[in-house]
């Protein structure tokens, strides 16, 4: 155990405490062993941890970096308002890293992480939900589009861990800011349905459990709206993929009407760039996306952009009209005027900023750090300061009640960096008896 | 490749004293560390046994693999699988009561040990008929097909082509994860694998440990062993000499994946998740270098290897600078063993003594 030691100092670097920092160093003179004591002495000091994981770097690198820009703006905001209960906020955030389970325990066990907030994957999410839960620190899911994870009812659906089909995933401390893929493709299957009725539909999305399972829901949606879709295609390029051009001339060649998409980030820039080269935007009538609405992927593409199509996100900007996402976007303005990102929050930003200022709510409401108090309070908590307005949590299914913005692509948006944005901007929200009305049949959980 | 392996008899003593000194210190280092820390110790010590089982066939045979991550992995899903899909078939929770879990997770050790081999006896044939570059190159491309037939799942699409099953074998990209559950062993109740403080499954991981160890010793001071070593000297001579060198190389080869798969079949509970990229060959290399960082010509040059490796990657891990850059901060330690130190940091004292005896002179 050479570096027990020096594990111990770094420790001792971030702990606040002096306190703390002494006590850990004398129990280690004592047994000289000490890799076990720092873990030991979160929660007594001054400070509020809060954890963070995302992909901070490959595919989803912008991504999460907008996150955790986001939360950082939230905890700045927090500390300069005095804190939680007067103690002051710190945020450690970390990449997934290759094994996200071990990340996660290392913020709780080695940074004392009083609560979590993060995670860029669905997999992941639902694959580290087994250790959160036995931590049993709250977290708060920003960035996860997958139903599972916040579908309770394992009668109905099965449990998603110990059956090989089960797809009701979720854990007692975990929560959700965001929407969910649920409540996405039901946005964009009720605006087809209002706007177009029934067309030849094809579907592009990246090759994985995301992809896969916003074509499903869509499809269920519309079938529920009772729109008899035609089906006539369906690509999945893989995850990272730089060259799609062969599924786009495939769906092409099915001649549909409407596209249906669901890429995001990089793949969203892959996907709406080589789409324009092969003309695909000027074939069919009209394009959606689930979540490529974002500012690095419009100021990515430059003049590229097709106008008039339409993309939605968990969160856009100008989207809302409240003092509270007014005074976000100038907090987040503040912090990164300078810095190399855009200076408006991406399409994670309202729900990880509001995820943050939720937790400082919610730990003064209870007036402890005691983390089963903490969940408690979470189930069925109305967070009135939210950015997308007030956001209530679900006390069954712990998904937050918040909307998904649809809007237009257009270059009269008012953004801050060479590029498109949305407008014409519109909101849908689904309640779970309206969600198992119109998902009934198709063997699909609500998630909400 | 000038192997100094054979111990001298009079080092044996030694040699046990301090094989007794380092099983203490992991009996009681669970009640000294942390949570965090003891799940870390349980991880390292089945890489332990995982870079030892890769060095009977690269240290003590000659033969460089470069896929031994496909056993690790074969073994993960063989896992969980057993827990997701065999156990709740043959109704373990009925058949054994309270101790079903534990029955799941020996079975689930069982056949991933057995899987292995049988994909091992298959894959080995073929390898086995070549070496050198040849042999890493072959191990390598059946590790990434391998890594294919999980990642696309293959076998799900396949299953859903003939009408079983529901579409899904290996889940692609996002693997299998599962949990194993409680205990109740004649009243005495504990959960086997507690992620967050892994107690428990740390001293069963000991156990297993133990006996793997010792049974990779048994093999490596055996006849068997012997003729390995022969084989890495001069395969021609071995021939010579009456040996049948493909088919040594082949019981070699199964026998290392045997122990590579019983390393995967234990750490995959405690990771409580399988996916596709423990067949990726970036996996594969994982063994290597522990290997080459420990020294190769030694019983115990692996698994110094393996603390030694994962410790100094966890060590980076807590610097936020250092983990940006890790791979640079690793290949700048690797390059030093490799240009410095011939049989790794296990011959390191060795070596320092002959030096310093050279400059007495």
């Amino acid at each position: 155990m050479v570096n027990d030691h020096i594990r111990q100092g770094e420790s001792g670097d971030e702990s606040s405490g002096g306190r703390v920092n002494r006590r850990s160093f004398l129990a280690a003179a004592g047994t000289g062993t000490a890799v076990a004591l720092a873990g030991c002495s979160g929660g007594g000091d001054d400070t509020v941890n809060i954890g963070g994981i995302y992909l901070l770097s490959g595919v989803a690198q912008a991504l999460g970096t907008s996150s955790r820009n986001a939360a950082r703006a939230a905890v700045d905001d927090i500390n300069e308002n005095g804190g939680i209960n007067g103690k002051d906020v710190e945020i450690t955030v970390k990449d997934h890293g290759n094994n996200p389970a071990q990340t996660i325990r290392s913020l709780v066990q080695e940074d004392n992480s009083d609560v979590l907030i993060g995670i860029t994957s669905s997999g992941v999410g639902l694959s580290t939900a087994p250790t959160i839960e036995s931590l049993g620190v709250p977290f708060m899911a920003t960035d996860i589009g997958t139903p599972y994870l916040t579908e309770f009812d394992t009668d109905s659906y099965g449990d998603y861990y110990n059956s090989a089909d089960g797809t009701a995933a979720l854990k007692p401390n975990i929560f959700r800011s965001t929407a969910n893929t649920s409540h996405m493709t039901y946005g964009i299957a009720k605006y087809v349905a209002d706007n177009y009725g029934a067309m030849r539909v094809a579907n592009m999305g990246p090759d994985y459990a995301y992809g896969e399972q916003c074509w499903e829901y869509f499809k269920a949606y519309s079938e529920g709206l009772g729109v008899d879709h035609d089906y006539v295609a369906s690509e999945f390029p893989s995850l990272e993929a730089n060259d799609m051009t062969p599924q786009i001339n495939s769906v092409l060649n099915n001649d549909p009407d409407l596209v249906f998409t669901s890429f995001w980030a990089g793949d969203a820039t892959t996907f709406i760039s080589q789409a324009a080269e092969q003309g695909l935007f000027d074939e069919v009538e009209d394009v959606f996306d689930t979540i490529g609405a974002d500012p690095t992927v419009y100021s990515a593409l430059g003049d590229t952009t097709p106008e008039g199509i339409h993309m939605s996100g968990w969160y856009w900007p100008t989207a809302y009209d409240n003092e509270h996402n007014q005074a976000f976007l100038d907090k987040y303005d503040s912090m990164y005027s300078d810095a190399n990102v855009p200076s408006i929050p991406g399409f994670t930003g309202g729900q990880t900023w509001g995820a943050v200022q939720t937790y400082k709510q919610v730990i003064e409401s209870v007036g402890s750090l005691d983390a089963d108090d903490i969940v408690s309070e979470l189930e069925g908590f109305t967070f009135e300061e939210d950015p997308r307005g007030p956001i209530t949590f679900d006390a069954d299914s712990h998904q937050a009640q918040a909307p998904v913005t649809l809007g237009t692509t257009s270059f009269d948006a008012d953004v801050p960096y060479d590029g498109a944005g949305l407008v014409d901007i519109q909101k849908y929200t689904i309640t779970r008896d309206e969600s198992l009305e119109l998902l009934d049949g198709s063997g699909l959980g609500p998630g909400m | 490749m000038g192997g100094t392996f054979d111990s001298v008899p009079s080092v044996e003593g030694n040699e046990r004293l301090l094989v007794g000194v380092g099983l203490l210190a992991l009996v009681i280092a669970p009640f000294v560390l942390g949570p965090f820390q003891r799940s870390k110790l349980a991880e390292v010590l089945i890489f332990g046994v995982f870079a030892t089982a890769f060095n009977l066939l690269y240290g003590y045979t000659g033969l460089l693999s470069f896929g031994h991550g496909m056993f690790f992995a074969v073994a993960g899903y063989t896992m969980a699988k057993t827990v997701q899909t065999v156990g709740p078939m043959f109704n373990f929770g009925e058949l054994f009561g309270g101790v079903s879990v534990l029955a799941t997770w020996l079975v689930g050790l069982l056949l991933a040990v057995l899987v292995t081999v049988a994909v091992a006896m298959a894959i080995g044939y073929l390898a086995v008929q070549l070496e050198e570059i040849y042999f890493a190159m072959i191990t390598l491309s059946f590790t990434m097909a391998l890594y294919a037939v999980a990642n696309q799942d293959i076998i799900g699409t396949v299953q859903a082509v003939l009408g079983i099953g529901n579409d899904t074998f290996t889940n692609g990209s996002d693997g299998l994860t599962f949990t194993l559950g409680q205990v109740d062993l004649f009243g005495f109740t504990f959960t086997l694998v507690d992620i967050a403080d892994p107690m428990a499954y740390y001293f069963v991981t000991l156990v297993v440990f133990t006996v793997a160890m010792y049974l990779l010793y048994r093999i490596v001071n055996s006849p068997f062993g012997t003729v390995c070593k022969a084989i890495r000297e001069n395969p021609e001579r071995a021939s010579a000499l009456g040996i049948d060198t493909t088919r040594h190389s082949w019981v070699t080869f199964v026998l290392s994946a045997a122990f590579s798969g019983l390393a995967g079949g234990m750490l995959i509970p405690l990771f409580t998740r399988v996916t596709p990229d423990y067949a990726y060959w970036s996996f594969s290399a994982e063994p290597v270098l522990m290997t080459v960082i420990g020294g190769p010509y030694s019983f115990f040059g692996p698994l110094v290897g393996a603390f030694s490796y994962r410790y100094i990657r966890w060590f980076i891990s807590r610097f936020e600078m250092l983990e940006a850059y890790w791979q640079f901060s690793f290949g700048v330690l690797l390059l030093l063993v490799v240009l410095f130190v011939a049989n790794g940091i296990i011959g390191a004292p060795e070596q320092l003594r002959e030096w310093l005896d050279s400059r007495g002179e």
